[in-house]
C-alpha cells in the first residue's frame, strides 16, 4: 500500500491535471462525437429541405403541366365539337340540298308526267272525237239517210262534238 | 478513510503526484473516446443502425437542454457541457465498479466549478466591458463585499455540493460493507470454520439496494446540478 | 493528552456538524409535500415537477452537505492534529 492524500484535500497538481483532463475530454468529444454528429445532422436536414424544394417544383411542375394538359384538352374538345358541329351542318345542307333537288326532280318527273299525260289525253280526246265525229256521220248517214247536205251535217255533228267535249 | 492513493510521483518540479483520481480520469477518457468512436463509426445521413440513432438522440437532447436552458446564443457551449456532464455522471459512477469515483476527490469537483467560474467572470466581461463587470460587483455599493463573496462562494459551493454527496455515498458505502461483514462473521460464529467465518455473507444484496440511491441517484442528479448551475450562471452572467 | 483532547473535540464537532442535516431535511420535506400538492392539483405536469422539485432539493441539500464535509474533514482529514 502507498501513499495516500487526505480526505478533503487540495491538491495543486491534481488540480491541474483536472483541467488538462477536462480541455483533452472536451477536445476528444467535439471530435469523435459532437462534430461527426452535427455534421450528419446538419448535412440530413439540408438534404431534407433540397427533398422538399424538389418535390416542391415537381408539384409546381406536376400543376402547370396539368393546366396545360387541361388546357390542350379543353382546346381539343372545342376543335372536336366544333368538327361534330361542321360536319352536322355540312351534311344538314348537303341533305337538304339533296331532298330539294330530288323534290325537284321528282316536280319536275311530275310535271312532265302530267304534260305527257294532258297530252296524250288530249290526243286520246282528239281521236275520239275524231272518231266519234267520223262514227256519228256514220251513224247519222246511215240512220238519216235524208239529204240533209254534208254541210248542215258537219255542222250538227260539230255542235254535237262541242257538247260532248264540254261535257267531257 | 483515506483520499485517493498516490501511485507514483514523477520526481520533477518538487514531484508530481498521481494519484487514483488522474489516473481514473485518464481510463474513463479512454473509455468515452472509445464509445464516441464506437457510436459514430460508418454514420450514414440516413440512420441504418442503432448506433448512430443512440448518438444522434444523445447529441439532439443535449443541444435541445443547452439552448432551452441558456438560449440559441451560448450554443456553442453544448460540447463543454456535455463533455462536463459525460465525466461527471461516469466519474461518479464508476464507483460501481470499484474504482475510486474521481468526484470524490475535491481537487476535481473544485477544478470543474472554477472553469465555471472562469467561464461565468470571462462572460460577464465579454458582455459588459471590464468597467461594466468591475461595476457588476458594486450593485448596491453597501453589499460590495457580500457580492464578492457571493460570488467566489459560488464555486466552493458548487465543488463542495458534489463532492459531499459523492464522498458521503461512498463513505456510507464502505460503513455498511464494514458493518455487514462484521455482522456476518457474527452470525457465522456458530459454524465452527474460519474460512466460512470469513465469507460476508451479508454484502451480497443489501448494498446493491442502497448504491441504487447512493451510485445511480446521486451520481445522476449531482452532474446533472452540477451542469444545469453552470448553464444558469454563465447565460445570467451574459444578461 | 492534548491529541486525545483534540479528537474527541473533533468527535463532537463533527457530531454538531451533522444537526445541519436538520435544515435541508424540513425544507427537502416540504418542498416534497407542495411537489405533491402540484402533482395533486395538475397531474399532467407531473415530469415537470419532479424534475423542478429534485433541482430544487439537491440545491437546497447544499447546506446539509456542507455540514456533512466539515464533519468528515473533523473525522477523516482533521487539520487541528497538525497544529500541536
Amino acid at each position: 500500500m502507498g501513499e495516500y492524500l487526505s480526505f478533503v484535500d487540495i491538491n495543486t497538481w491534481e488540480l491541474i491535471f483536472t483541467w488538462v483532463n477536462l480541455l483533452i475530454l472536451f477536445l476528444l468529444m467535439k471530435k469523435f462525437l459532437f462534430k461527426p454528429v452535427r455534421a450528419i445532422l446538419d448535412k440530413r436536414e439540408e438534404e431534407v429541405r433540397k427533398m422538399y424544394d424538389d418535390a416542391e417544383a415537381a408539384k409546381t411542375d406536376a400543376a402547370a403541366l396539368e393546366a396545360q394538359y387541361s388546357e390542350k384538352l379543353a382546346g381539343a374538345q372545342q376543335e372536336a365539337r366544333e368538327i361534330v358541329e361542321a360536319a352536322r351542318r355540312r351534311a344538314a345542307e348537303q341533305s337538304g340540298e339533296i331532298v330539294s333537288e330530288a323534290r325537284n326532280k321528282a316536280a319536275d318527273l311530275l310535271q312532265k308526267a302530267n304534260v305527257q299525260i294532258e297530252s296524250e289525253r288530249k290526243d286520246a280526246v282528239n281521236e275520239i272525237k275524231s272518231e266519234l265525229s267520223s262514227i256519228a256521220v256514220d251513224i247519222a248517214g246511215k240512220v238519216i239517210e235524208r239529204d240533209i247536205n254534208e254541210k248542215d251535217h258537219e255542222k250538227l255533228i260539230q255542235e254535237f262534238i262541242d257538247g260532248i267535249g264540254e261535257a267531257s | 478513510m483515506n483520499g485517493p492513493q498516490i501511485y507514483f510521483t514523477i520526481p520533477v518540479l518538487g514531484g508530481i503526484p498521481i494519484t487514483e483520481t488522474i489516473v481514473n480520469t485518464w481510463i474513463l477518457i479512454a473509455f468515452i473516446t472509445t464509445v464516441c468512436i464506437f457510436l459514430t463509426r460508418g454514420m450514414k445521413i440516413i440512420p441504418t443502425g442503432r448506433r448512430q440513432q443512440i448518438a444522434e438522440k444523445l447529441v439532439t437532447m443535449l443541444y435541445n437542454l443547452v439552448e432551452e436552458v441558456m438560449g440559441k446564443k451560448y450554443i456553442k457551449f453544448a460540447p463543454y457541457i456535455g463533455a462536463l456532464f459525460t465525466i461527471s455522471i461516469l466519474g461518479s459512477l464508476s464507483s460501481l465498479t470499484g474504482m475510486r469515483p474521481i468526484t470524490a476527490d475535491l481537487s476535481t469537483t473544485l477544478g470543474w466549478a472554477l472553469v465555471t467560474f472562469v467561464m461565468v467572470q470571462v462572460n460577464n466581461i465579454r458582455a459588459h466591458g471590464v468597467g461594466g463587470w468591475l461595476k457588476s460587483f458594486t450593485q448596491p455599493v453597501v453589499m460590495t463585499p457580500l457580492n464578492i463573496i457571493s460570488e467566489i462562494a459560488n464555486p466552493i459551493s458548487m465543488s463542495f455540493r458534489h463532492f459531499g454527496n459523492i464522498a458521503a455515498g461512498m463513505v456510507i458505502t464502505s460503513l455498511i460493507y464494514t458493518a455487514l461483514a462484521s455482522l456476518s462473521s457474527f452470525v457465522l460464529q456458530i459454524v465452527p470454520s474460519v474460512f466460512i467465518q470469513s465469507i460476508p455473507i451479508f454484502q451480497a444484496g443489501l448494498p446493491a439496494i442502497l448504491s441504487i440511491y447512493f451510485d445511480l441517484f446521486t451520481s445522476f442528479l449531482q452532474a446533472y446540478i452540477f451542469c444545469m448551475l453552470t448553464m444558469v450562471f454563465v447565460q445570467s452572467a451574459g444578461e | 493528552m492534548e491529541k486525545a483532547i483534540i479528537l474527541a473535540a473533533s468527535a463532537i464537532g463533527a457530531g454538531l456538524a451533522m444537526i445541519a442535516g436538520v435544515g435541508p431535511g424540513i425544507g427537502q420535506g416540504f418542498a416534497a409535500g407542495k411537489a405533491a400538492e402540484a402533482v395533486g392539483r395538475q397531474p399532467e405536469a407531473k415530469g415537470d415537477i419532479t424534475s423542478t422539485m429534485l433541482f430544487g432539493c439537491a440545491v437546497a441539500e447544499s447546506t446539509g452537505i456542507y455540514g456533512l464535509v466539515v464533519a468528515l474533514i473533523l473525522l477523516f482529514a482533521n487539520p487541528l492534529i497538525g497544529m500541536l
